[in-house]
This record gives C-alpha cells, structure tokens and sequence, in this order.
C-alpha cells in the first residue's frame, strides 16, 4: 500500500505529529515538573529539587488547617457529587424519555451552568445565596457544587439513556414490572458504568472547583481555595505536596472509570 | 387468553391523527394482522393497545374488560418488538424468568415454566446464554418465549420478523404460527410486509392514514379489495376501465397471454408489446405495454419457455376476474 496516498505527503504527516507531540508536551511538563518539586528538601521552590525528601508531605499531613481543609472539600465532593448524581440523573432520564412541551428550554437550563462564564455563576450563587442566607454555610457550598454538576452528570448519563433501547423498559412494562422494579433490575444494571463514571466526573468536579467557592464558601476552606490563597500569601512549597496528591486522585479515579467504561465496552459513547 | 375490541380509537398529536376512530374486534384465538406502509398509524395503534399511549378518544376492551385508562403492567400482554428488547444483562433462561418473578412465581415451578417455554421455541440448552452470545433468530425466540411464559391475555407483535434475513423470516413465520396455534392465544401483529401479513393471519386489517381501510380474510382482502388504495397494497394491481365507468382491478394472475392475433377466452384480446419479462423462478412477470399506452401487469407459470422484450402478444381477461373499486 501507498503510504503517501493515505496520509498525505510524508511532511505533512511529520508536521502534524510534531503538533501533536508539542501540545501533549505543552499540556504535561507543568504537571510533571511539580512532582519532582514536591519531593524537594529545598526550602524554596527550585527546580530540579537539590536532594529528595517527604518534609513537605509532612508538612502537608501534620498542618491541621491543610487537613480541614482536606476534610471540607472531601464532605463537600461526597455530598454533591451523589445530589447531582440523583438529580442530574433524574433530569437525563426525563429529558431523554419525556415528550412534554419546553423539554429544550428545561434541558438549556440545566446544562446553563456548564455553558455560562463561571464568573457570572459564582455572582449570580453569591447573590441568591445571600437573599436565603446560605452565604458562608457548608449548606450553600454544597448546593452551589450540586449545581456546578449536575450537568456533567447529565451529559455522561444523557448519552447513556439515549443509548439504551426505551423498548427494553417498555417490555418490562408490559411483562407487570413496575417503574421502579424495572428502574433497579433492568435499567441501573445496565447503566451502571455510566453512573459510575457521571459520580466519579461530579466528585472531581467539585474538587477542583475554585471560582464560586472564593466567592460563596466564607470562612470555610476547600483545598483548591487554601492553595490558591497560599500562593497569593507565599510561595509555598507545600503546594506542590497538595498539587502532586490531587494529580494522583485524578489520574486513579479516570483510570478506574476508564476500566470500568471498557470492560462495559462503552468507551467510545462516552462525552468526556 | 381474551378477545380484544377497539371502539372509536382515536390518538391526535395537535391536528394530525395518527389513529382516527378505529373499530376492531379482535376474537379469541384469532390471528389478526394490522398491515399498513410507515406512517399509517399501525404502531400507535399497537402501542395503545399495549398501554405504553393513552388515546385521544375511543375505548378499548381486552376480554370485556375496559382497559383504555388501564397501564401496560394492569393488561397482562405478551409483547415483542422488532428489536427483540431482551434484558442484556440477563441470562436466556434470566429474561424468560423475569414474567414469572414479577408474578410472585418462583423455585421448581418457575422454572419448569420457563424451560417448557424455551423448549417451545425450540431453545432448550441456550438457557446460560446471554442475548448478545445468540444469532438475531435465536434473540427474536427467546422474546417470543419471554411472551408467552406467563399466559397472557393476548400476544402483540411489532414487526417481529422485520429484522431478519428473508430465509429466515420465512422459517419464523412457520414457527410463529405454529406457536400461535398450539398456545391459541390471541395474537395482533403489526407489519407493512404484505406476503407476511397474507400467510399468517386469519384476518388482516389495512391502515392508511390512521383510518381503517378494510377488515378482511386475506384472500378476499386481495381478490376483492375495499378501494384503490388496499388493491395497491396487497401486491400488484391492474386498473382497467369498467363499462359502466367505474374502475375495477385485475390481478396479474388472471391476466392471460397468447401469441399476437390469436384472442384467447371471452374477453376479446388486446394488442400489447411486451416491456420487459422478469423471470421468478416458478412465475414470469411481464410488464406490457397496450396500444393505447397504458400498463398492465401479468404473471404467468414459467414452462420453458417465455416471451421477449419487444415481442408483440394478446392480453386478455375474464370479465369475472375484475372486481370493481372506488
């Protein structure tokens, strides 16, 4: 076979590569120069580290504000993540299977806080959470993180309904199952990847989420807040600790949804 | 096993009405066929029967009992679509289980059910097998025996063979029917395959544009159609002029052929060219073309020999052979 003829001149071919290559660079060496860094025993943040040591782990561990930090955004995370899950859930199916009038608009309005700058959300929750005093209240943060999710949730689950023959409910119907019974023996067994795979995006969602929470969270600390807000204060390399654990989290948790996906052999429908 | 009756049935979405008061009356036992092209209202009509849709208006009966306002679950009814609809995270044996387990029938006795079931069918030793480990034939058997296992009322079936291969379908028609009699349950099938719907049913009903066309045994439905439209659909039809001004249809099989100038039967022959002549293995179909330029369509038994395109022939027809439509 031809090889020119399939992609083009030989060139072309090695300039799109080179692109290629420097995007994937562009995108990783920040992430890969801070694990390095944060197993440094320099005091300051150098590159590359003088001598290895896990001081700044310690650091990290033994400073309780770091570690109540790490248990709001934990609390946070868990309790969102599952909220949005139900809701956005419920929202995907309604919106996959119902025929009613204003589906668009409803279906718009969920996915709005994903489309909209974030800046204008975390102004417009400020503001409404203020109006029903949930400002600076773990209440608020939660449900403002539920929010943020809800439409992660429902595009992963959304092309996981759609996917899914609405015929095989409606024979369950028929053969005396109720909506419930058919939700949990026929429906959720089989979207089950997906539902796992919409939790682990919604939890890491709230994780990261930094914008609305320096606006709304009040006293309380996330991890990403306290991190933004030490480096304004001073360079600290403690965060490059923090920085190197949240990198570990996420790559564990996409490889485990990754898996999860294959093995289902839904990978390839999946919106990530 | 139950009689079903439909009483005025009429679905609208806005003006349009997908069923447009419809009468049938469907007797236990009975083999009931609903044929129409896509479009024609034949799934609504089926999935009101089913309870998955409410209708606009009109009542709807099965074994005397009004059902209109009644769900899917309440109506006791086997159903099977064209997609199969098998649980695919379920075993063969799993899926024809499910019926019974919602029943609160469990152990020995469901079990024994659910195998005779597959034995039915013909599927007994598939029992550990999941959905997607089986051909399209076998999936389309293990939805038939998830159908049946419980004793529905009635079986409704959604262009069940539409999916497979024509040997195939023609091997699940025989066996469907075969089930269909040995069960005795009464059975409505939705298709726009014709030839499916005249070697089933005892009784076929043609929809058009949401409205009933006719309600007829399949012999008379296509030797004496209700209107132009059902002659059009059940297989070919020739339209000739009556003398009375109305116009009647021929089928092609009674229309007679002999070699030009030499007028065959009663009817005096009428000069045609011969436009082209399909070979089907026991028939040739010749498309003819009359002097005055108007088409007709005959099918006769291939014996050796046939006519060629071009050739100049004599049509004719028994004028009983001509059955007057609207």
């Amino acid at each position: 076979m031809n090889r020119e003829s399939i992609g083009g001149s030989i060139w072309a071919r090695r300039g799109l590569a080179a692109m290629g290559i420097f995007g994937l660079v562009f995108l990783t060496v920040p992430l890969v120069i801070v694990i390095p860094m944060s197993f440094s025993s320099a005091r300051a943040l150098t590159f590359p580290p003088p001598s290895l040591s896990l001081r700044w782990y310690e650091t990290f561990f033994g400073d309780p504000r770091w570690m109540e930090a790490m248990w709001t955004s934990v609390l946070v995370a868990a309790i969102s993540s599952v909220a949005a899950l139900l809701l956005g859930g419920l929202a995907a199916y309604g919106l996959r299977r119902g025929t009613f009038k204003g589906r668009d608009w409803a279906e718009g309005n969920f996915m709005a806080p994903l489309i909209v700058p974030t800046i204008i959300v975390a102004i417009a929750l400020y503001l409404a959470l203020a109006k029903v005093g949930l400002l600076g209240s773990l209440l608020g943060l939660v449900v403002a993180h539920t929010l943020l999710n809800v439409p992660l949730v429902m595009m992963v689950l959304g092309v996981a309904i759609r996917e899914f023959d609405q015929r095989i409910e409606q024979v369950a119907w028929s053969l005396g199952a109720s909506w419930g019974y058919t939700m949990r023996k026929i429906v959720l067994p089989n979207l089950a990847p997906s539902v796992f795979a919409a939790w682990i995006f919604a939890f890491i969602g709230s994780f990261d989420e930094v914008i609305v929470t320096s606006f709304i969270a009040g006293k309380f600390e996330t991890v990403p807040k306290k991190m933004f807000n030490e480096l304004i204060l001073e360079v600290n390399p403690t965060i490059t600790a923090v920085a190197t654990l949240l990198i570990a989290f996420t790559v564990l948790a996409l490889a485990a949804v990754a898996i999860v996906l294959r093995r289902a052999g839904k990978l390839k429908d999946t919106v990530v | 096993m139950s009689d079903i009756r439909l009483e005025g049935v009429t679905k609208r979405y806005g003006t349009f009405a997908a069923a447009d008061s419809v009468d049938l009356s469907v007797t236990q036992g009975e083999f009931v066929t609903i044929l129409g092209p896509s479009g024609s209202g034949k799934t609504t009509l089926l999935s009101l029967i089913a309870g998955l849709n409410r209708p606009t208006s009109g009542r709807i009966f099965i074994g005397g009992r009004d059902v209109t306002n009644a769900t899917a679950q309440e109506r006791n009814i086997g159903l099977v679509f064209q997609s199969y609809a098998l649980f695919p995270h379920m075993t063969v044996l799993q899926n024809v289980l499910f019926p019974l387990g919602v029943r609160k029938i469990g152990g020995a006795e469901a079990d024994r059910l659910a195998r005779d079931a597959l034995k039915l069918v013909r599927l007994d030793g598939f029992e550990n097998r999941r959905p997607s480990q089986l051909s399209g034939g076998q999936q389309q058997r293990v939805a038939l025996a998830r159908a049946v296992v419980f004793k529905p009322d009635i079986l409704l079936l959604d262009e069940p063979l539409g999916a497979l291969d024509r040997k195939l379908r023609e091997e699940l028609q025989v066996e469907l029917k075969q089930l269909q009699r040995t069960l005795g349950v009464t059975t409505l099938l939705v298709t726009h395959d014709q030839e499916e719907a005249l070697s089933l049913s005892d009784r076929i009903m043609v929809l058009d544009k949401g409205r009933t066309q006719q309600i007829a045994a399949p012999t008379e439905a296509y030797l004496r159609p209700a209107n132009r439209f059902v002659a059009e659909f059940l297989g070919i039809a020739n339209f000739v002029s009556l003398p009375d001004g109305r116009q009647g249809v021929v089928r092609p099989e009674r229309v007679r052929l002999a070699g030009a100038g030499q007028g065959q039967g009663q009817g005096q022959g009428q000069a045609a060219r011969v436009v082209e002549a399909i070979y089907l293995g026991q028939m040739v179909r010749y498309h003819l073309a009359l002097d005055d330029n108007r088409s007709v369509v005959a099918a006769v038994p291939f014996l050796g020999a046939a006519h060629a395109p071009g050739e100049r022939i004599s049509v004719s027809w028994e004028s009983a052979d001509v059955w007057p439509v609207t």
